[in-house]
């Protein structure tokens, strides 16, 4: 009953703001404004590298404000935070409802985030529902592309969830491929965090790693919310692995971080993209995170000398460093941006349908080369950059961008 | 490492992590025992107190584990963390039991406990709004040091752990058995009513074992965060919810059920990891619970029946 009643609230509700919105466009033709929404956990454990997305989000979103606008609109921004203090990290059911909140917003005609694929689960059917794209620079979880997932995350029917870094399905199996080429691993003992990109990027990994002929000695979870990881250690120190990979976040990750070094040395210590970032760096600090690897799902492109005025540009207007992530999150907008201005120079409305198509027929120049998505929103370019951390004591100890050390791309498997 | 070396090893694990939960149950025992209240505020109490902990800490310039403290200096600046943590955790609860609790005083039902657990949601907002979302790197001025006994390998932070548990559960016993304060502690617990009427001053019992049993949760937070070298919002509700567990476990109402359950829930953890998978603990440790409190619905130390009617 509630939600019959919800469907017609929400479809009469609608046609009142389709004729507001008509009526405004008429009246305020001077003055037009589009909204992108930014839906990312600046609540919990992974808030300092949210805020790093932002902030790379925001710069061409400024930039282009600063420009006049796009196409003759306005962008507007209206910012959302799905993280809560009760998960402490981001929440999915929050995220749903950050979902409804842009979708129910008619100015709102393309999203950037989430940062985490658990987040992206719960968003995707509803984003699907209202049309509406979002484009994540860093959640990589490849089961809400999949189109063998399409009734799940698109009911929909068309692609809304676009991404400007890569999937899982290229992160776990890559470094698994990089294990056994480079760094020669014959053991390893796998964790995940118990999450939904944590589960899928340990168990990509996993099956890579056994098809390489690496001998895998067990693989268990972490629950991010325990604080003793001891047990999990000492198990680990009596497999005596080659190495570890672990396929979480940040919240569960700086504990393993900590709670690892120095009762098992000698171990090479590897995860993904949630052990990149500053609160890896700031939580556990120095000695012990040092030597881990992490990869990102995207081109190293902070070493790239085309990133320079970026890179100055962002420390100048935020002062801090941008990560990896701040650039496909400035990406992101780019696309975003670019997809609104072709829309509006076609003399179309720039309605949500209208820039969702837009940003499925990109082709962008930005920071990390030409972006293009293919028909399920996944990004064409597929590169899995490794790093590896090292101190360098001439930086602030939780700079990213100084504290990685970029040490080469991932293989993909042949 | 041998089967059996590695269990041993879990149980090193075990006892460290039981001796802190231990002393975070003897907080809920304490209480439940006189105003027959869960203070889930004491979930948080614990987490407020890891953070001042690390303040004072850092107040003596340690950051980080970069510095490593030796002999005088290292007992003297554990010894200020340990004593300005307990009084400022102490203190906490004491202004909790007075400002939100002792006015619900003699009001039945569930209002004091629905009570605390908005005080735990205050203090959990305050830290989260203060000092942010992020894991702390706690500081740690202990050396490292490892004794190889046997198959098992003990770290001097374990053994810290479990000089600093036994000295305060041994003094609390002594203050509880042989003081004339606690005396009074343990004729209101057998019955509030007629204590009072014996002339036993029932608000400065109730002060007092808010008092104790926050200073208790303020030695363990600081424990936690040496022994982890980590501290963050959240750290309160696995710990506190643990040791609630342990402390039903053990009876509660009862000071050694409390130690004993402590040890119990931190042995069955790491065992219990060990043996079958760590994504089990919880399911193994409410298991074990639930089992308990149908054979035995009192807990392992509890008394048979409630004494009020």
């Amino acid at each position: 009953m509630l939600s019959r009643r919800a469907i017609i609230l929400s479809l009469s509700s609608a046609a009142f703001a389709g004729v507001f919105v008509g009526a405004r466009g008429r009246l305020l033709a001077a003055d037009k404004s589009v909204t992108i929404g930014i839906n990312l956990p600046f609540t919990g454990a992974d808030a300092h590298d949210a805020e790093l997305i932002k902030d790379g989000a925001m710069l061409a979103i400024d930039e282009a404000s600063a420009a006049g606008g796009v196409g003759g609109y306005k962008i507007e921004v209206m910012q959302l935070d799905d993280g809560t203090a009760t998960a402490g990290q981001y929440d999915p059911a929050q995220a749903a409802t950050n979902a409804r909140k842009m979708v129910g917003d008619d100015s709102v005609v393309a999203a950037i985030g989430p940062q985490m694929s658990g987040s992206g689960k719960a968003m995707s059917p509803i984003l699907s529902q209202g049309g509406l794209a979002t484009i994540t620079p860093s959640s990589t979880n490849p089961d809400i592309t999949n189109p063998k997932f399409a009734a799940q995350y698109r009911p929909g029917g068309k692609a809304i969830y676009f991404r400007t870094v890569t999937t899982d399905a290229y992160q776990g199996p890559n470094m698994a491929n990089y294990f056994a080429d480079t760094l020669k691993v014959k053991s390893v003992y796998v964790l995940d965090d118990s999450g939904a990109y944590g589960v899928g990027l340990a168990n990509a990994f996993e099956a890579q790693a056994k098809k390489r002929g690496i001998n895998v000695l067990g693989h268990d979870q972490l629950n991010p919310k325990e604080a003793d990881y001891t047990t999990t250690r000492t198990k680990i120190k009596q497999l005596n692995p080659d190495a570890i990979y672990y396929g979480g976040v940040a919240q569960a990750g700086v504990k393993l971080v900590k709670q690892a070094y120095d009762i098992i040395p000698n171990v090479i210590k590897a995860g993904g993209d949630g052990v990149y970032g500053a609160e890896i760096l700031k939580g556990a600090g120095f000695p012990a995170a040092q030597g881990w690897y992490a990869t990102i799902a995207a081109p190293n492109v902070l070493e790239n000398p085309d990133a320079a005025p970026f890179i100055e540009h962002f420390v100048k207007k935020y002062g801090q460093q941008p990560d990896n992530y701040s650039i496909t999150a400035y990406d992101a907008a780019l696309v975003i941006l670019d997809a609104i201005k072709r829309v509006a120079a076609s003399g179309k409305e720039v309605t949500r349908a209208a820039v969702r198509d837009a940003i499925q027929n990109s082709h962008v120049k930005t920071l990390q080369g030409e972006v293009s998505f293919d028909a399920n929103g996944d990004i064409e370019n597929r590169v899995i950059s490794v790093f590896q951390i090292t101190h360098n004591d001439k930086y602030p100890s939780d700079d990213v961008l100084h504290q990685y050390k970029y040490v080469g791309v991932a293989p993909a498997s042949s | 490492m041998t089967e059996t070396g590695v269990l041993l090893q879990q149980v090193v694990n075990g006892l460290s992590l039981g001796a802190m939960y231990a002393l975070l149950a003897i907080g809920f025992t304490l209480v439940y025992g006189i105003l027959e209240l869960i203070n889930f505020a004491h979930f948080n109490v614990f987490m407020v107190a890891s953070f001042i902990g690390m303040w004072a800490l850092q107040l003596l310039g340690i950051s980080g584990q970069s510095r490593v403290l030796t002999g005088l200096a290292l007992a003297g600046s554990l010894g200020f963390a340990f004593v300005v943590t307990m009084a400022a955790a102490g203190v906490i609860g004491v202004v909790i039991e007075r400002v939100s609790l002792r006015p619900l005083r003699g009001v039945g039902g569930t209002a004091g406990m629905i009570t605390t657990i908005g005080v735990s949601y205050i203090l959990f907002n305050v830290i989260l709004l203060t000092v942010g979302a992020g894991s702390e790197n706690y500081p740690n001025p202990l050396p490292v040091h490892r004794w190889q006994l046997g198959q098992v390998v003990v770290e001097l932070k374990e053994v810290l752990i479990w000089a600093v548990s036994l000295i305060l559960m041994a003094g609390l016993h002594i203050f509880v058995s042989r003081t004339r304060l606690g005396k009074a502690m343990r004729a209101t617990a057998q019955d509030a009513e007629a204590a009072r009427m014996m002339g036993v001053d029932v608000d400065r019992v109730v002060v007092t074992a808010f008092f104790l049993g926050s200073a208790l949760a303020g030695a363990a937070a600081l424990i936690f965060g040496l022994y982890y070298n980590y501290t963050s919002f959240i750290i309160g509700y696995t710990a506190g919810l643990r040791a609630l567990t342990a402390a039903v476990l053990g009876g509660i109402g009862s000071i050694p059920g409390a130690m004993v359950g402590g040890l119990l829930i931190g042995l069955i953890e790491t065992l219990g990891g060990q043996l079958i998978a760590v994504r089990w603990t919880d399911v193994i440790i409410f298991s074990i619970l639930v089992l308990v409190l149908v054979f035995v619905p009192a807990g392992l130390f509890g008394r048979a029946a409630p004494t009020k009617s």
